[in-house]
């Protein structure tokens, strides 16, 4: 037993790529708490993966390994709202695209076209990210390099893609990762080419209002046979409907201010709580009017000119404006008081994750307001600001170190905290991924 | 004479149509491609119009128009007091006779697979018993250039796409066959310029590449547009050696039927219709016509104001497409396509119109009138519709105005075949009396006596 221990304890300390002591401080460094004031020079502490202390006038304990922290910046790990890192990219829909060698191997047949909702076509609802995620995925550690220390990953093939578990971005095994096993239900209305129901949008439209009828009628079959079975016939076992019961949430997509719109309803009417996703058009004011109190991600991936296009091709004032104005959503929505959080929406490369906030940040938005839609807001978007999102007592101890201000170009990570264990930042942390992103500049 | 049995049958059966018909029927007795129009205003298109003449018709062409000339004795004679006589209308755009329902692949007959094939002539491809044609001719317009479509739709798909896809034939809209129909069978080479644009207008363009959406790069589509380009002149250098080798009758030389239908394109006889739409496109496409020394006339050239002045300087006539058309984009003017040919007539450049559709031929002159609303002068669009579009198609001797020796190919109508509420009383190709009846008026009185 003792030797188990011993070897599991010494698997931890290699991963973690040294010995684990007990309890770490670091010492005169500047706190971000986010969740309160920023602390000019203090101290943390962690202890057993949790934040021990912080302030700053907190002595670190007797059998804590001190880190001096002079002239470097503490602050929560960041969070990606809405993920795919640790999710296996399946080869068929990789870069090859159409054409490609791509299609899957062909162990499994193709199930037939869908005819209707009653073959519940592109639905997964019941499967959980954290049964996909692989914790040896290179952009497990390519985020955490730049800072993030826990991603919300969704599985997001589909219509209902499955539900999001929110883990944190480091560990031997997938199980020592996760935070939350189900987050709540990401749905995906872009419509896909290919045979079968729905293949419109108006189809997919009605294809969820179906399932949220039928997932009613469904739980009150279900409880009237448990409460009396004798004499009943059992209810039929309907796994996407089980899968959507069981998600506490529902994320629906909207870039256009319509959609927004659109989407704020339909939730009202699928009495679902909502995040909404995309956010292109979040500088509108027809887009903030209608959220309220609806929570939204915006993603990071602002619009661009595609490198396809023929330089020729004279592209819409709308397009344009589109791509001007959406980096300004952020400072539009904070200024109409939505709640919002970031999400990588495909980026995976540190600098790039790096230039999409600060470009928010040029395009108004305060850096303090970029670290919390990074972290705390993230936290509370999602119910989970009681364990992560701010430098406060209690919390998990999840941190990232720098030495400059978070989103500047020559910002280093100096360490990344994961549930208390001080990882470094991969050493070409800032190149690594397919295309080296020292060569695009 | 080639007509009579056909329109006899016809006005048999749709005694309803008596009334419509009454001027039809007096026609027949001998010859019926001789005939006088008596006491008419004549709008001759390329002169000013003449009031209360006569025209005489002899042999389906025009003999005769004056004031003092006479009725031969015997002569059927069309009271043309009150009325009007224009030239029959041509578009100068369809795949009229080639395609019956574009969407049923069995009565599509416009193309053909492979990238260059000069010498196939839409001509006899044409079906003379198109329904398509009565409907047309109804509304005056007597003549079209009917082109063989690129891509090979007609030829059941695949392969690469077709440049050169054959001989575009001017014809008129009746005929027992198409010898009939010929007015010039070698109007035009039909290029369809080789294009950068990478899905425009395919489905699948609105998907993001995942999705099987646009994917290639520019830089490969501009390699490959550049390619093509260099493919259509090495072809025409091919031709000119090939010219050059039948002129020396040089040893082991063959005939080549693909070869000899360039000649009279790179003697300069017969112009070569371009398809190009974007600025590049049509400079490209007029730095080719200047190497190989060919004339060229542009389809439906889309960025057309930007290269009007060149277009003037080298003489190259355009065919605007529909102004019942919406703006190309969102941030266009409203007015876009109807302001156009005003445009293009203030720069100088010549113009015909078209419109492309077969569905849509028959408003051809409602969309040459919505050019004048919108600044075309009216005298301008009539031309465009008539005696412009037989000087591009190299059929002004023939057809396109009221002028002795041409084919008449008229119509008399009570007003200005441009005005919507004008009504056509008839129409001549050829100097016969078209039956009017077409499968919109057969409905219409279908219906109209619905019990």
């Amino acid at each position: 037993m003792k030797h188990i221990l011993i070897a599991l304890l010494a698997f931890g300390a290699i991963a973690a790529g040294q010995p684990q002591p007990t309890s770490i401080a670091i010492r005169n460094a500047k706190i971000v708490t986010v969740s309160g004031p920023t602390i000019a020079k203090g101290t943390v502490v962690l202890r057993n993966g949790l934040i021990d202390a912080v302030g700053d006038n907190v002595q670190p304990p007797g059998d804590a390994l001190v880190i001096d922290g002079e002239g470097m910046t503490v602050y929560p790990g960041l969070i990606d709202a809405l993920s795919t890192w640790g999710i296996p990219v399946p080869a068929a829909n990789g870069r090859g695209g159409r054409g490609a060698t791509a299609t899957p191997a062909p162990t499994v047949p193709a199930p037939p076209p869908a005819r209707g909702p009653e073959d519940r076509p592109q639905t997964t609802s019941w499967v959980k990210a954290m049964e996909r995620i692989q914790a040896n995925d290179r952009r497990i550690e390519s985020a955490r390099s730049a800072g993030f220390t826990t991603a919300f990953v969704f599985p997001t093939t589909g219509i209902f893609g499955g539900q999001g578990s929110a883990v944190n971005l480091a560990g031997a095994k997938t199980e020592d990762m996760v935070l939350v096993p189900s987050l709540g239900q990401y749905i995906s209305l872009t419509v896909r080419p290919g045979g079968g129901f729905p293949s419109a949008l108006m189809g997919y439209i009605a294809y969820v209002r179906q399932i949220y009828l039928d997932a009613e009628h469904y739980k009150l079959e279900k409880d009237a046979y448990d409460k009396n079975p004798r004499g009943m016939k059992r209810p039929e076992y309907d796994r996407a409907l089980e899968g959507v019961l069981e998600s506490k949430r529902i994320l629906l997509p909207a870039n256009r201010w319509v959609e927004v719109e659109r989407m704020v309803k339909f939730a009202a009417e699928l009495k679902q709580p909502v995040i909404l996703y995309g956010m292109r058009e979040g500088f509108d004011k027809r887009a903030t009017d209608y959220l309220k109190s609806t929570p939204v991600l915006v993603s990071l991936k602002w619009p661009v000119k595609s490198p396809n296009a023929d330089p020729d091709d004279e592209e819409t004032m709308k397009t344009m404006e589109v791509r001007e104005k959406a980096p300004t959503a952020p400072q539009a929505l904070k200024t109409a008081g939505v709640k919002f959080a970031f999400y990588s929406d495909g980026l995976d490369q540190p600098r790039d994750i790096q230039r999409a906030v600060k470009k928010a940040i040029d395009n108004g938005l305060s850096r303090e307001d970029a670290v919390r839609a990074l972290t705390l807001s993230a936290a509370e978007i999602y119910g989970l600001a009681d364990r992560i999102g701010s430098v406060e007592k209690g919390k998990i101890a999840n941190l990232v170190v720098t030495r400059g201000d978070i989103f500047d170009d020559r910002t280093r990570v100096e360490m990344i905290f994961v549930d208390g264990v001080k990882h470094l930042p991969a050493p070409e942390a800032a190149g690594r991924g397919g295309v080296p992103t020292e060569n695009r500049q | 004479m080639k007509f009579k049995q056909e329109s006899g049958a016809r006005n048999q059966k749709s005694g309803v149509l008596a009334a419509a018909v009454v001027c039809a029927a007096s026609v027949f007795g001998a010859a019926n491609d001789t005939f006088f129009i008596r006491g008419v205003d004549v709008y001759p298109v390329t002169a000013v119009k003449m009031e209360n003449v006569s025209v005489l018709i002899q042999d389906g062409k025009i003999a005769e128009i004056g004031a003092k000339i006479v009725a031969p004795k015997g002569i059927k004679i069309v009271e043309g007091k009150g009325l009007r006589v224009y030239p029959g209308m041509i578009d100068s755009g369809t795949t009229l006779g080639l395609s019956e329902i574009s969407a049923e692949r069995v009565t599509v007959d416009t193309g053909e697979l492979g990238e260059f094939m000069p010498q196939l002539r839409a001509l006899i491809a044409v079906n003379p018993e198109s329904e398509h044609f009565p409907v047309v001719r109804a509304n005056g317009i007597t003549s079209t250039v009917t082109y063989p479509a690129t891509g090979g739709r007609g030829g059941g798909g695949g392969g690469s796409q077709q440049i050169i896809a054959g001989q575009a034939a001017l014809i008129h809209m009746a005929g027992w066959t198409w010898e009939d129909m010929e007015i010039n069978r070698s109007a035009a080479l039909t290029i369809q310029f080789p294009s950068t644009a990478g899905g425009r207008g395919n489905f699948a363009a609105d998907f993001p590449e995942e999705f099987g959406g646009p994917q290639q790069s520019y830089a490969d589509r501009k390699r490959a547009y550049d390619q093509a380009i260099q493919r259509l002149n090495d072809f025409f250098d091919a031709a000119r050696q090939y010219q050059k080798e039948r002129s020396n009758n040089a040893p082991g030389f063959k005939k080549d039927l693909k070869m000899e239908a360039m000649i009279p394109v790179l003697d300069r006889k017969v112009p070569v219709a371009v398809t190009a739409q974007r600025e590049r496109q049509i400079r490209d496409a007029m730095a080719f016509a200047d190497k190989q020394h060919i004339r060229i006339i542009l389809l439906q050239p889309r960025e057309l104001l930007k290269v009007a002045a060149d277009l003037k300087a080298k003489n190259i006539p355009v065919i605007l497409g529909r102004t019942e058309a919406l703006p190309e984009n969102e941030d266009a003017a409203y007015d876009q396509a109807e302001s156009l040919p005003g445009l293009v007539f203030k720069s100088g450049v010549k113009f015909a119109f078209a419109t492309f559709n077969n569905e849509f031929s028959r408003n051809l002159p409602y969309n040459a009138a919505r050019a004048v609303a919108y600044g075309l002068p009216a005298d301008e669009a009539l031309k465009a519709v008539t005696i412009n579009a037989a000087e591009i198609w190299g059929a002004s001797d023939k057809v396109g105005s009221i002028e002795k020796g041409k084919w008449a190919d008229l119509m008399i109508t009570n007003g200005d075949p441009l005005e919507t509420p004008t009504e056509i009383k008839h129409v001549y190709i050829k100097g016969v009396d078209i039956d009017l009846t077409n499968k919109q008026t057969r409905l219409y009185e279908k219906y109209r006596n619905r019990p």
